[in-house]
């Protein structure tokens, strides 16, 4: 039984690694919450029922760690450090820039409705598990879901105030790969057909 | 409503549909490249080192 639990610990680390990253946006602080986060489960064994959902059970430690600690201190987002990731992705030009817009629009969504994008699209989980996951109704998830979604398609496609800064970013973001590809035309030499 | 009206209806329905799964596409695209790295990399030596140590005692 013993092996199983700390198994299964190892198993979904990968997992809370990413739902840290997606509460924290700060690669040092989410390797700091999931050890964390380890610690009290492993302390907290005996409150595991076996056959239910393990994988909520480990969820929702992370993310109340992550609240705990947030009560403590005053989180200081570092919203550089994810794009900073991206230059090693393999992704050309154009579409770091873009994934680096999503990074900006990602951090200024709510903790809780980046956290449930994140643990929805990309990791797969149900409406259902989300909510157990994190303590909510399934109503709940999905609109934090729902909501986050259409609030980064909004911010994507360039429906914000004037004054906002992430749109003046983006903007300037895209203006400088229009022009990196305008010289990168006017460099190449023309080749005739024929 | 007219038939004409309903298709109008219907064609729009479709193109925010395709709009809609195009930005799916697009988002769940993005989140890996922004957070795969971060499942690729090993565990920190400490943490199993931690979840080892209490596996024995």
């Amino acid at each position: 039984m013993a092996d199983t639990f700390h198994t299964q610990i190892v198993s979904i680390l990968p997992k809370l690694r990413v739902q840290a990253l997606a509460l924290t946006r700060n690669r040092a602080q989410s390797e700091d919450l999931v050890q964390d986060a380890v610690c009290n489960a492993l302390n907290a064994r005996d409150s595991f029922i076996p056959g239910t959902n393990f994988a909520a059970w480990m969820h929702r430690i992370l993310r109340n760690r992550f609240i705990s600690d947030l009560r403590k201190q005053r989180v200081t987002a570092d919203i550089d450090d994810v794009p900073g990731e991206l230059l090693s992705s393999k992704a050309d030009h154009e579409d770091r820039l873009a994934v680096k817009d999503l990074g900006y629009a990602l951090a200024r969504l709510p903790d809780d409705q980046r956290e449930a994008l994140i643990l929805v699209v990309l990791q797969g989980m149900s409406y259902q598990e989300l909510a157990e996951s994190t303590g909510c109704a399934v109503g709940t998830a999905k609109s934090r879901v729902f909501r986050a979604r259409r609030q980064l398609e909004a911010w994507m496609t360039g429906d914000l105030p004037e004054n906002d800064g992430l749109r003046q970013r983006a903007s300037a973001l895209r203006e400088e790969v229009g022009r990196r590809q305008m010289a990168g035309n006017a460099a190449r030499p023309s080749v005739s057909h024929g | 409503m007219s038939a004409r009206d309903e298709k109008s209806v219907t064609a729009k329905k479709k193109s925010r549909k395709k709009g809609d799964d195009a930005f799916e596409l697009w988002l769940r695209r993005g989140l890996h490249q922004l957070f795969d790295d971060v499942t690729k990399e090993p565990v920190p030596e400490e943490l199993l080192r931690i979840i080892e140590a209490d596996k024995d005692s």
